[in-house]
């Protein structure tokens, strides 16, 4: 396994137990390298001050926050320190709630814990009394110089200890325009309720969705990396034909939107209904 | 910083004018004023370009030679009266966006007031804004780009479609360009004015891979040939309207053309599109339109109707 992120230990009450953090997600993007196209000479960045011009090298580079346009406070390195939070190497835990009571678009990134010799009886108390209580453990915990709030949660034999959002980091969904709790049809809600049992799975299987992209990028990167040259892509035909079927696409697409046109002017006329745009009282529109 | 105001009644509102003594143009000397006033000037020629198609600013605060922004959304200090509407955003998520528009010279008078030198429209209007009034063509020639070249390809985009039976407008995009329309009929929505515009320019890059590039990035296209863009033909993409302002030295003026003068132009031997363009600018286009009126205006403004172009299409390009 790979390396522990930090060690430390789960506090709560008097009980420590000691501990280890492990990623648990892996990033399965693909990172490319930029380089000039002429001689696949790397890309370099400098930094370059948009005053005078010149290179400027890391030891003349400080920290500004714009507070107004074009006005900056300034912070040093001493700066940050004293507001960094102690690196306690703990997780301390504050309170336990109810796992369904969380909104999960607040956890964040989980890590695995592991415990040391000597923390695993405790350890595997507290995932079982978690289990059983059907509860999560909040805590308070510091990763680098960065305090967080996280969720300690019992999956399987692991504790995950999972980030979480602070509230302030949620966009409201009062933002948005969204449909209100309104009496809907029921026949119509029949239908939606048969739609999603007849679409329904036993459990959810991530295995299933692959992410094809990825997958097609790394064949096309190893073939090229030995050589091989790739079969086309099926996209790429002789731009003639791909007029040729744009055109017949269009006017497919043309007559088809006429006869709804026709179907639903039809319609209004028979059934003496406002329609939603009536063509014959549209506004002239005047030369763009 | 104190602020020069100046109140002035325009129609029925009372707008207070700032800093009109602002310098936007250094090399020519133009004015804040000055812009105010040449807008006012070809407000009757210009509005109707602009009725209810929303509208986004590009405003040059410290004029042409400072930094600029782009203003999609309402302005700060927007007067009540001035029109405007909530459309969903074209990425199709249900958050909604409000745009003004500009509608009478008023609007017009206190969008220049902001130093929106430039000023970008929808191709369509609020009643119908899922359907545009016409397809937009953009032909941005490359650096090494002649006059002659770039007039010639132009007069190539109006005869293949002239060969379909379509009748096409052309004007100066006020940079270094043209822009050839398509007025279209209503009904048809950007969806299929954004394939038809895909259908031209595969059929003209077919013809003439010499002098007409479709291709995007800038460092592959070759400089001397017309990069012919398709592309600017989608719900919430915008073009500079005519009888708008480009940022550049002299002013000049985006100005739609009559045919024979693109003619003229395919005739010269020498010269680049800047420098011939740069002749519509914010003192030439006022008298040019009180001589000749907006040439897209009236009958020009042919609306229309794509199923016949199609159908003879399928039959010549097959």
């Amino acid at each position: 396994m790979a390396h522990a992120i930090w060690s430390g230990a789960i506090n709560f009450g008097l009980v420590t137990i000691p501990v280890k953090l492990f990623t648990a997600v892996r990033t399965d993007e693909l990172s490319f390298n930029m380089l000039h196209a002429k001689d696949e000479g790397r890309i370099k960045y400098e930094r370059i001050c948009s005053v005078d011009g010149k290179p400027v090298p890391w030891d003349e580079i400080v920290k500004g926050y714009e507070y107004e346009k074009g006005q900056y406070v300034i912070l040093t390195d001493e700066d940050f320190k004293k507001v960094n939070p102690e690196a306690t190497q703990s997780v301390d835990i504050l309170e336990f709630v109810d796992l369904d009571t969380i909104n999960p678009m607040f956890f964040d990134k989980p890590y695995y814990l592991e415990p040391s010799k000597q923390g695993k009886h405790a350890y595997a108390l507290l995932r079982e009394a978690l289990t059983e209580s059907n509860k999560v453990a909040i805590a308070r915990v510091v990763i680098r110089t960065k305090e967080y709030i996280a969720a300690v949660k019992p999956i399987g034999e692991a504790l995950v200890l999972e980030l979480m959002h602070w509230a302030e980091e949620i966009v409201e969904e009062s933002t948005l325009e969204l449909p209100g709790k309104e009496k809907l049809p029921e026949a119509e809600m029949k239908m939606a309720r048969m739609l999603i049992d007849t679409m329904s799975v036993q459990s959810f299987e991530p295995e299933k969705f692959k992410n094809k992209y990825h997958d097609e990028l790394m064949a096309m990167i190893e073939a090229r990396a030995q050589g091989k040259e790739l079969p086309k892509a099926k996209k790429a035909a002789a731009p003639r034909s791909k007029v040729v079927n744009l055109m017949d696409v269009l006017a497919q697409s043309l007559e088809e939107s006429k006869k709804r046109r026709a179907g639903s002017n039809g319609h209004a006329a028979s059934n003496d209904k406002p329609e939603k745009k009536p063509t014959t009282t549209r506004r002239k529109k005047s030369a763009a | 910083m104190a602020t020069a105001r100046t109140p002035v009644t325009v129609g029925k509102r009372e707008l207070s004018l700032s800093n009109l003594d602002k310098v936007l143009f250094p090399r020519d000397g133009y004015t804040k004023g000055d812009l105010i006033a040449y807008y006012r000037g070809v407000a009757p020629w210009l509005l109707p370009h602009l009725r209810d198609c929303p509208l986004t600013l590009q405003r040059y605060p410290d004029g042409i030679n400072g930094p600029s922004f782009f203003e999609k959304h309402l302005p700060k200090g927007l007067p009540d009266w001035v029109a405007r509407t909530s459309l969903s955003s074209p990425e199709g998520t249900r958050a909604k966006t409000t745009y003004m528009l500009c509608n009478d010279e008023a609007t017009l008078t206190f969008v220049a007031n902001l130093a929106s030198i430039v000023l970008h429209v929808w191709t369509s209007r609020v009643e119908t804004i899922e359907e545009p009034d016409y397809v937009f063509f953009d032909l941005d020639p490359g650096e090494r780009c002649t006059i002659k070249t770039l007039a010639s390809v132009a007069l190539e985009v109006r005869d293949l479609l002239a060969s379909i039976g379509l009748t096409t407008l052309v004007k100066t995009s006020g940079g270094m360009g043209l822009h050839v329309v398509v007025p279209l009929a209503e009904g048809y929505t950007y969806d299929a004015a954004k394939m038809f515009a895909e259908i031209v320019a595969h059929r003209l890059a077919h013809e003439d891979g010499a002098r007409i590039s479709l291709e995007r990035s800038l460092a592959k296209r070759d400089q001397s040939a017309v990069y012919f863009d398709f592309l600017q033909v989608g719900r919430g993409k915008t073009i500079v309207s005519a009888f708008s302002v480009r940022a550049r030295d002299g002013a000049p003026v985006s100005t739609p053309l009559a045919w024979d003068e693109v003619e003229a132009f395919a005739r010269k031997r020498a010269g680049v599109p800047a420098d011939v363009f740069a002749a519509f600018n914010i003192k030439t286009t006022p008298k040019r339109l009180e001589r000749d009126g907006d040439l897209w205006a009236g009958k020009a403004w042919k609306k229309q109707r794509l199923e016949p172009a199609i159908a003879k299409a399928q039959k010549a390009w097959a």
